[in-house]
């Protein structure tokens, strides 16, 4: 370590102290932002001291949940982890998590997708893994196009690194097609066979990226995920290198079986919570986990012990009833949320939270891409409401999907609301992103004093 | 939510019984009338909630007791304007325009008679500048459809962030969201869609934004123009209804608390001086 890596270190760590023993804050950026200023190759010193390497996770949606899953499962493995697991996943947060050091076998890292060009050519991991390309803030990330470019070219910059991502989406496919031919080794994940789940409202055409012809569909997941193909070229879903197979997904929770090509039969993977898109992130993890050198009994025990309790599916129970918490940020995240309202009987109350800040994207027109006629056909739910900087819009977009919804004062002021219903009935709290923390923090609260 | 749906739907569900709409309101309301809708391209043009527009003007005619017909126009579908009152052109990324720009430049003659027969055209983000006679994509000037006297050049930055505008066809200040590179500017004798409060709008100096031209709106307002400015859409039903009617139709006012409410919001918070 050089002397003013050295030096960067220890000004981030005392700023880390101080902001947790002192202040009580979070420490999961700034002091990786001071650290950086006093030796902008922080990230690629400290990163060589993980003894085996460092794993970077990016995609749209998933990303904390998959390497927080993934750091578990090396942990469970006997292995020592540096994690960025609060999701901060900028170079700041990478940096931060970094800083602890000592004997680590791994560093597991989620990064901002537009990030990893900053990120990549420093940390150099041994695997990127990408989970999905959604819509997401094209105020702040711009179009798909763009996003594409800068993995690839972070891949570029890092020739060692190899790209695991989901072969069952065409936009995800396209960037490992595109690295590839840069010399970086891509290994596909997939779900091997039609989820049959309900037909999306919005399902917009996806046209073959390498040469403009419509793409044809075996089958289609949700979003643009599923069996592809071109029709005028070779642009096609690829044979899956680990597979998941004979899904299940219920309303407590999902398991598939899990299997790497050519090898012995697949391994029986499940956990008490999530939906479809859950079969992604916990395959995704699954997959880099083997590659990583963990063992299947690991991998289970770390998702047995996994306790969401970052806002993701978070649960809460508030005077005897249960409420369950969980981030939606863009048109597939919320589609996803409002499947899964379905998949239990009980009757619900649904607050959704709208906010514009910086992080959330100033731009709330994709509310007008989710599905939220199906609330209308879900007969489990019994009230809406809404809250938020932006709960207005929120309300215009439900009263036009044929749903009327009060304006209420916070997560309090929702569950008042939901005296009214019976006696069994959960409360869901759907939020964007920084609508999350203050929602979290008030369900803590109140779980503690009712 | 289906139980729910009698009590507490405020403004109607699809089939049309609206609390808004006064007992017996007659032809002269629009009751019984039809208005077919030509959505352009909407699997390539759909870039941020623009599907929000076709919901808005299917739910207002619908609570008025309007039948709306949506016909879709995929790609490689040549599109006829003969039977269409009012037609909708989204926002697409660059390679996506250029995508429909071919489409729709096969069926010019059409689409301009079209317009120059009064028939109504929203067109908004990209759509909006492919009305023009060229634009840039990236260095590239294309061919635009030409139904509207104006032009697109490219600029930087980008002009993006929330926008308000004072327009003639709408009783409250038109906002929306602005996300462009594009510069455009208005040949002579072509009237802005309003003038900006707030914001950017065609080319952020002139203080002006979006087009009207005869009955057709071009406007940078992307995505969900229409549901949190009702005035707009109502200005557009109310038009192409008198076109296929031969006669001035006077729409049932709706109760758009709402909506009023949500464009009021947002006015309030630029006002005040957020960007």
């Amino acid at each position: 370590m050089t002397a003013r890596t050295s030096l960067a270190r220890s000004c981030g760590l005392a700023s880390s102290w101080v902001l947790r023993s002192v202040l009580h804050r979070s420490a999961s950026t700034l002091p990786g932002r001071i650290a950086l200023a006093i030796d902008p190759r922080l990230i690629g010193h400290l990163a060589s001291a993980c003894g085996r390497g460092s794993i970077a996770v990016c995609g749209t949606n998933g990303k904390t949940t998959t390497n927080n899953l993934l750091a578990s499962a090396l942990e469970q493995a006997g292995m020592r982890v540096l994690c960025n697991r609060a999701g901060a996943n900028m170079a700041t947060g990478v940096a931060s998590a970094l800083l602890p050091g000592g004997e680590a076998d791994w560093g597991v890292f989620e990064v901002d997708e537009l990030s990893t060009v900053q990120v990549l050519p420093d940390l150099r991991p041994r695997l990127l893994v990408l989970l999905n390309l959604f819509r997401d803030q094209l105020d702040r990330a711009g179009e798909i196009d763009r996003v594409q470019d800068v993995i690839v070219s972070a891949l570029a910059s890092t020739s060692d690194t190899v790209l695991l991502y989901n072969g069952d989406d065409p936009l995800c496919e396209r960037v490992a097609r595109r690295a590839s031919r840069q010399g970086t080794e891509t290994i596909p994940f997939g779900i091997d066979e039609d989820l049959g789940l309900p037909a999306e409202r919005v399902r917009g055409g996806r046209f073959c990226q390498q040469c403009g012809a419509p793409l044809r569909y075996a089958w289609r997941q949700y979003g643009q995920l599923g069996g592809y193909s071109c029709p005028s070229c070779d642009f096609a879903r690829p044979e899956p290198a680990f597979a998941a197979r004979d899904v299940t997904i219920t309303g407590d929770g999902v398991a598939f079986s899990a299997q790497r090509a050519g090898g012995s039969r697949g391994v029986r993977v499940s956990a008490g919570w999530g939906g479809a898109y859950m079969v992604y992130n916990l395959l995704a993890a699954w997959s880099a986990s083997m590659l990583a050198g963990a063992d299947v009994q690991a991998f289970q025990r770390a998702v047995d012990a996994y306790r969401p309790d970052n806002g993701r599916l978070q649960r809460f129970e508030v005077g005897g009833r249960r409420v369950t918490l969980n981030l939606a940020k863009n048109p597939t995240g919320f589609n996803q949320n409002i499947a899964l309202l379905a998949a239990s009987a009980a009757p619900k109350l649904v607050y959704i939270v709208i906010n514009d800040d910086y992080n959330d994207g100033k731009d709330v027109s994709w509310l007008w891409d989710v599905d939220f006629e199906r609330i209308v056909d879900d007969p489990t739910v019994k009230l809406c409401v809404v809250g938020g900087h932006r709960a207005n819009d929120m309300q215009v977009r439900l009263k036009y999907a044929g749903v009327q919804a009060d304006i209420v004062d916070g997560v309090a002021g929702a569950l008042d609301r939901a005296a009214s219903l019976p006696e069994d009935a959960e409360a869901y709290v759907l939020t964007n992103y920084s609508a999350l923390w203050p929602a979290r923090r008030e369900l803590t609260e109140l779980e503690a004093a009712r | 939510m289906r139980e729910e749906r009698q009590t507490s739907v405020a403004a109607g569900s699809s089939d049309g019984r609206a609390q808004g709409r006064p007992e017996g309101a007659g032809r002269s309301t629009g009751q019984g009338l039809r208005l077919r809708i030509a959505h352009l391209f909407p699997e390539l043009l759909n870039l941020y909630g623009d599907g929000g527009n076709i919901l808005t003007l299917v739910k207002r005619c619908q609570w008025r007791g309007i039948t709306p017909e949506v016909m879709e126009v995929s790609y490689g579908e040549r599109p006829s304007f003969s039977d269409v009152d009012l037609a909708f052109i989204g926002g697409g990324s660059d390679r996506e325009q250029a995508i429909v720009c071919e489409q729709l430049l096969a069926v010019g003659d059409e689409l301009r008679s079209f317009v120059e027969d009064d028939g109504v055209l929203l067109a908004v983000c990209g759509g909006y500048q492919l009305l023009g006679h060229s634009y840039l994509m990236g260095d590239r000037r294309l061919e635009g459809l030409s139904l509207v006297d104006l032009d697109t050049d490219r600029g930087d930055p980008r002009l993006i962030g929330n926008i308000e505008i004072e327009s003639r066809i709408q009783d409250m200040p038109i906002v929306g969201y602005e996300n462009h590179g594009g510069r455009t500017t208005l040949g002579p004798g072509v009237e802005p869609l309003g003038r900006v409060r707030h914001g950017h709008g065609n080319d952020g100096t002139s203080g002006m934004e979006g087009c009207l031209y005869r009955n057709v709106v071009g406007t940078y307002i992307h995505g969900p123009l229409l549901p949190k400015n009702p005035g707009v859409a109502d200005w557009l039903i109310g038009r192409a209804l008198r076109r296929r009617y031969g006669r001035a139709v006077e729409l049932a006012p709706l109760d758009d608390a709402q909506e009023r409410a949500a464009n009021a919001v947002m006015c309030a918070r630029m006002d005040a001086g957020e960007k």
